[in-house]
């Protein structure tokens, strides 16, 4: 009876039901919080974005447990729907061969339901809270990889003090090459004129100064390799930036990193960022005498900051759209991914992002990194 | 359906090889180590054997390669090797 109901709901997913937007997977179990933040979000996304139609995937005797507790008539809801997975790559599993022995984790039927596309049944996109080496592993395995994208990278959009920058890699590959770092450049540079419609994007490399000497051997190999690889394209490499010009902007239009340094800055980014909102609003409230349209004007002019507002980052460089969320997301946090993800798939993000790589770089001269691949094991947690 | 024989085996590994890691075809030939000479990590070796996995199974259903097995893999004939003998029901 259930592999019938489930099969009645999978099928209920399709455009034919009446719902017009994009359809976004949700992993049920996945991150810190879930499921419950997980489901909470999925009901402030469908109250809050209005052509957004949601996919539970997990065990759906714990959806329907949780969303009956918080919302007893939503099965009436003919945008939010159930897909079933019995199984979840834990955080202490080696990402590749969990994901590969678990064919019904949550992460590889969210993938397998965005390689089906929605008119098939299955989804525009998909999110995840859970281990990020998983939903890397399963995006690659699942959807693949995009031509020149030899490991796909997290692709954060921060908004920093001179506009939005794209910042990767935010935590999916911690260790990387030379080459590595230059295909994530391309991607990234490909990904900014797509998402932030900059025609000749700046890409700088993170590193610990602005001299072409400065860092490890790895940066230092790096920074040939891209003053090579955007010799003649339309964008352009600028060289070194450090970890203030992330925040502050300016240099780059894209920043480019490991994913090891990538997931250790943006973290401090984010903690920084709220440690310092905290401390000056609770300085200001000490003093008794501050109104409370000021506190709240304090906490609003970092709020933009706050990953629960950011909205996960985007994995680059894989035929689908998928994002992958702050593991400690609340449910706020999560209605945000499933707005980035939305957005991505209503925006063609990934055909959009693969015709600019391939105008960027073009057939004949294939980005560096097409062979050489990191030699570790996925993931961080963004 | 008839299974896929031994040369067939190693055109569909040959293809999985160079769709993954982006090589010249001509650079992939049955001695060829795929971590050592073609620098394939963990993500990339499971991913070339989930790609043969799938194009397999379009000829015999079900077929599947146990994951103990891919610790032995080191050249592009092992993979071959692996597969037939899962083919032929001996492995």
């Amino acid at each position: 009876m259930r592999s019938l109901r489930q099969a009645h709901r999978r099928r209920g997913l399709s455009r034919d039901s009446g719902v017009a937007g994009p359809r976004v997977a949700l992993d049920l179990l996945g991150g810190d919080t879930a499921p419950d933040a997980v489901v909470d979000g999925a009901l402030l996304a469908l109250d809050e974005q209005a052509d957004v139609a949601v996919v539970l995937v997990g065990p759906t005797d714990v959806a329907e447990r949780l969303l009956s507790a918080r919302r007893p008539g939503w099965r009436d809801e003919p945008r939010l729907s159930l897909a079933a997975a019995s199984q979840v790559v834990g955080m202490h599993e080696d990402p590749v061969r969990a994901v590969r022995a678990k064919r019904d984790a949550t992460v590889r039927v969210c993938a397998r339901l965005v390689r089906e596309g929605p008119g098939a049944g299955g989804a525009d996109a998909m999110v995840s809270l859970g281990s990020t080496g998983a939903t890397l592993a399963a995006a690659v395995f699942t959807l693949t990889r995009l031509r020149g994208v030899a490991r796909p990278p997290l692709a954060a959009v921060i908004p920093s003090s001179s506009g939005d920058l794209v910042f990767l890699d935010a935590g999916a590959t911690v260790e990387c090459t030379p080459a590595l770092l230059t295909s994530f450049a391309l991607v990234g540079a490909a990904y900014a004129t797509v998402r932030l419609g900059v025609e000749r994007p700046r890409v700088g490399l993170l590193t610990v100064g602005e001299e072409a000497g400065k860092g490890d051997a790895v940066r230092k190999a790096a920074h040939e390799q891209l003053t090579e690889a955007f010799d003649d394209l339309p964008g352009s490499f600028v060289g070194n930036v450090e970890g203030g010009d992330v925040p502050a902007g300016g240099p780059a239009d894209v920043v480019v990193t490991d994913g090891f340094t990538g997931n250790v800055l943006a973290k401090g980014l984010e903690t920084a960022a709220l440690t310092v909102t905290a401390a000056v609003r609770a300085h200001l409230a000490a003093r008794g005498d501050v109104p409370d349209e000021v506190l709240d004007a304090v906490a609003g002019a970092t709020a933009h900051m706050s990953p629960e507002v950011l909205g996960g980052a985007v994995l680059l460089g894989v035929r689908g759209v998928v994002v992958v969320g702050h593991g400690a997301s609340t449910a706020r946090g999560v209605a945000s991914c499933i707005r980035t993800a939305a957005d991505a798939a209503r925006d063609g993000l990934v055909a959009r992002t693969a015709e600019a790589l391939e105008a960027l770089v073009g057939d004949a001269d294939r980005p560096a990194g097409t062979v050489e691949s990191a030699t570790d094991t996925p993931g961080a947690q963004p | 359906m008839t299974p896929p024989t031994a040369a067939e085996v190693l055109e569909v590994v040959r293809s999985a090889v160079v769709t993954v890691l982006e090589v010249d075809p001509a650079v992939v030939q049955p001695g060829t180590r795929l971590r050592e000479d073609l620098e394939a990590d963990s993500l990339g070796l499971v991913e070339i054997v989930e790609i043969v996995e799938e194009r397999l199974a379009e000829r015999v259903p079900g077929f599947h390669v146990e994951d103990e097995e891919l610790d032995g893999l080191t050249t592009v004939d092992d993979a071959v090797d692996l597969a037939v003998r899962r083919l032929s029901g001996a492995g």
